[in-house]
C-alpha cells in the first residue's frame, strides 16, 4: 500500500502538469503575430478617435445629439465605438434631436426625413440637423 | 508624473493592507502576497477618491492622493503592531513539500514555461489591443472612465438611461481608477486601462500563488499558478480590459485573507485580517454588480461559521472587524447607486419574476450551460482543465482535515454560484442570450477561487501520505 500510492500520487500530479501545459499551444497559438501587432494597434483608434475627430471639433462640449447609423451585425459597434469617440457629449442612438451624427462605414446613408445634411466630413461620417432647427 | 501616482496608489494600498496585517509575520515570505494585495487595495483606494474628489468638486487630486497617505501612515504609526505573539499555524505549512527533487524540479520548470507563455500572450496582446478586445472595454469601461475624466463638472452625464447598453448602473473601481490615472497624467492614455488590465492578470496569479504559497506549500502554489497561467481565456479577458478579472482578484483576495485568518492560532485575538477581508469584498462590490452578491454571500458564510463554530461574545469579535471595514465603502456605494447610477436592467421587470421562478425549463437551460460551461469556460486545448483537476481529485488523496478550514471560502464558492444561477432565472433578457455571452466570464470571476480552494484541499505532497499510511 505504501510503496504503490506514493508514484501514483506523483504520476497524477506529473499528468495534471503536462494536461494543463497542453493549452498553452492554444494561448500561444492565438495570441497576435509578433509581426502584425502593430497593424491591429490602432483598430478601435481607427474605428472612433480618428474617424470622429473632424466631427468632434465642431460639435458641442456636452449635451445629447441623436444618432442614425447602418444596419447589419456591425452596427451596433459602430455605434458605440461613435460614443467612445464623442464622450462626453452623450449620442443617443434615435434621430429625434436637432443635431444627429450619421455613421456610414459602408459609404453614405440617406438623409432621414425630418433633417438636411449639414455637413459631410468623409469616410462615412456626415452631421445632419433638424429642418427648421440651426 | 505615472512613477509618482503608481507609488502612492501602491504605497496606499500597502498602508492599508499593514494596519491589518498580524504583527508577527514573515516579511520576505510574504512579500509576495502582499505586493500584489497592496496593487489591488491601491487601486481600489484611488477609485473611491477620485469618485468622492468629482462628488465634492476636489480639483488637486494630488494633495489628496497624499493627504489620504499621509493619514494612512499616521494610522500605521499609532496602531503599529509590537506582537510577541508567534506560532501561527501557517508558519509551520510552507515546509511541508516533501516531494522528490525531480518532481519538484519538473514541476517548477513547468510553472515558468506556464509563465512565459502567459506572459508572450498578454504583452503581445497590450500591444495589439490598446483600447481593450471587445465591446465592453469600449462600450462600458473605457467609456465611463472617459466620461468621468472629460466630463469635468458635468461627469454624472454618461449616467443617463439613454445609454442602457453602456449599464450606467455598473460600480466604478475600474472606470475611476484609470479616470484618476488620466486626470494625473493630463491625458486619456489607452496604456492605463491597457497597464491595469495586465496588472489584475497577474496580480491574480501572483495572490493564487502567494496564498497556496503560504497557506500550503510551494508544490500547491506552483500547480495553482500553472493551472491559472494556462487557462487561455484568462490571459485573453484579462488583457481584454473587461472588470471581470479584476472582480475575480477580489473575489480571490477575500477568500485567501479569510483562510489566512482562520489558519491562525491567535485567531480570536488578531482579527486585523478579517477586516480586510472585508475590504476586499466590497472593492468586488465596487468593481461589479455581481460584488454585491458576493458581498452578501461573504457575510452570510461568516456569520454561518461564527454561529456555528464561536461562543455569541466571540462571534461578535469576529463580526465587528469584517463589517467595520464593509462599511466605509458600502455607503459609497450606496450613494452611487442611489444619486448616480441608473436602475439595474436585471430586476426592471419584477413582475415577471415570480413566473420565471416557477418555470421548469429555465432551470433545465441554465443547468445545461452551467454543465457545457464547466467544461469549456477556460478555452483550453484538448483536455478542459476542469475535468484534468476532477480526475486529480479522486486519484490523489484528499486532506480532509483541510475541508472544514476551508469550509467557510467553499460557503461562499458555491453559494456565488448559486446566487450566478439565480440571476440567470430571473433574467429580463434572453435567457439563451444571456448565458451565451456571459456565463464563461463569470465562470472566470470564480475560476481563481477554485483553484485556491482546489489545492488548498488536495494532499500534494506523496512522503507525507506515505507516511502516514
Amino acid at each position: 500500500m505504501r510503496e504503490s500510492q506514493t508514484p501514483r500520487v506523483v504520476y497524477a500530479t506529473l499528468t495534471l502538469v503536462l494536461c494543463f501545459l497542453l493549452s498553452d499551444f492554444r494561448l500561444v497559438k492565438d495570441a497576435p503575430l509578433p509581426g502584425k501587432v502593430e497593424d491591429s494597434s490602432d483598430d478601435v483608434a481607427k474605428r472612433s478617435d480618428l474617424r470622429f475627430a473632424a466631427l468632434k471639433a465642431v460639435l458641442p462640449q456636452r449635451g445629447v445629439v441623436g444618432y442614425v447609423g447602418e444596419n447589419g451585425t456591425d452596427a451596433l459597434g459602430d455605434y458605440y465605438l461613435a460614443q467612445y469617440a464623442l464622450a462626453p457629449l452623450v449620442v443617443d442612438h434615435s434621430s429625434d434631436h436637432e443635431l444627429v451624427v450619421g455613421n456610414f462605414p459602408s459609404g453614405p446613408g440617406d438623409t432621414p426625413e425630418g433633417l438636411h445634411l449639414v455637413r459631410d466630413f468623409g469616410d462615412g461620417i456626415e452631421l445632419f440637423a433638424r429642418k427648421g432647427g440651426e | 508624473m505615472i512613477v509618482v501616482a503608481a507609488s502612492l496608489c501602491m504605497a496606499s494600498g500597502f498602508a492599508v493592507l499593514r494596519l491589518g496585517w498580524p504583527g508577527n509575520s514573515r516579511f520576505v515570505a510574504e512579500l509576495l502576497l502582499k505586493a500584489s494585495l497592496s496593487i489591488g487595495f491601491g487601486l481600489g483606494i484611488f477609485s473611491i477618491i477620485f469618485f468622492l474628489s468629482l462628488v465634492f468638486h476636489v480639483s488637486h487630486l494630488m494633495l489628496l492622493d497624499f493627504a489620504v497617505f499621509a493619514v494612512l501612515l499616521a494610522a500605521n504609526l499609532v496602531f503599529s503592531k509590537r506582537s510577541t505573539v508567534h506560532a501561527a499555524v501557517i508558519a509551520s505549512e510552507s515546509s511541508r513539500d516533501a516531494l522528490a527533487p525531480w518532481v519538484s524540479r519538473l514541476i517548477g520548470g513547468g510553472f515558468i514555461f506556464a509563465l512565459v507563455a502567459a506572459l508572450y500572450s498578454a504583452i503581445l496582446r497590450l500591444i495589439a489591443y490598446p483600447h481593450g478586445d471587445g465591446w465592453d472595454a469600449f462600450a462600458i469601461w473605457n467609456l465611463r472612465a472617459r466620461f468621468l475624466f472629460r466630463g469635468g463638472e458635468h461627469w454624472r452625464d454618461g449616467f443617463t438611461t439613454l445609454l442602457p447598453g453602456s449599464h450606467p448602473d455598473y460600480p466604478l473601481l475600474l472606470p475611476a481608477a484609470i479616470a484618476h490615472f488620466w486626470r494625473l497624467l493630463g491625458s486619456d492614455s489607452p496604456m492605463v486601462p491597457a497597464v491595469l488590465g495586465f496588472l489584475f492578470t497577474f496580480c491574480t496569479v501572483a495572490l493564487l500563488f502567494s496564498g497556496l504559497s503560504t497557506l500550503r506549500g510551494r508544490t500547491a502554489a506552483l500547480l495553482g499558478g500553472i493551472a491559472l497561467l494556462t487557462t487561455p481565456f484568462f490571459v485573453e479577458l484579462g488583457t481584454s480590459q473587461y472588470a471581470d478579472v479584476p472582480l475575480g482578484f477580489f473575489f480571490l483576495a477575500t477568500i485567501v485573507l479569510l483562510n489566512l485568518h482562520d489558519d491562525r492560532d491567535d485567531k480570536s485575538t488578531n482579527t486585523g485580517l478579517l477586516a480586510l477581508a472585508g475590504l476586499s469584498a466590497i472593492f468586488a462590490a465596487w468593481t461589479k454588480n455581481e460584488g454585491l452578491l458576493f458581498l452578501v454571500v461573504v457575510v452570510l458564510a461568516r456569520v454561518w461559521v461564527i454561529v456555528k463554530k464561536e461562543r455569541p461574545y466571540g462571534g461578535i469579535s469576529q463580526i465587528v472587524p469584517l463589517l467595520g471595514a464593509i462599511a466605509p465603502i458600502f455607503l459609497v456605494i450606496f450613494y452611487f447607486k442611489h444619486s448616480v447610477a441608473t436602475g439595474s436592467d436585471i430586476f426592471a421587470s419584477s413582475n415577471a419574476i415570480p413566473h420565471k421562478l416557477m418555470d421548469p425549463g429555465r432551470y433545465g437551460a441554465v443547468l445545461k450551460w452551467y454543465g457545457k460551461g464547466f467544461l469549456r469556460f477556460g478555452n483550453w486545448f484538448l483536455i478542459p482543465g476542469t475535468v484534468a483537476m476532477l480526475v486529480y481529485y479522486f486519484v490523489s488523496e484528499k486532506e480532509t482535515n483541510r475541508k472544514s478550514e476551508s469550509g467557510s471560502g467553499v460557503a461562499i464558492f458555491i453559494l456565488t454560484l448559486v446566487g450566478y444561477f439565480a440571476i440567470y432565472l430571473i433574467t429580463p433578457y434572453d435567457i439563451y442570450w444571456h448565458l451565451r455571452f456571459s456565463l464563461t466570464r463569470l465562470f472566470m470571476q470564480l475560476w481563481p477561487s477554485a483553484l485556491f480552494l482546489f489545492f488548498r484541499m488536495v494532499r500534494l505532497d506523496p512522503e507525507q501520505v506515505a507516511e502516514e499510511l
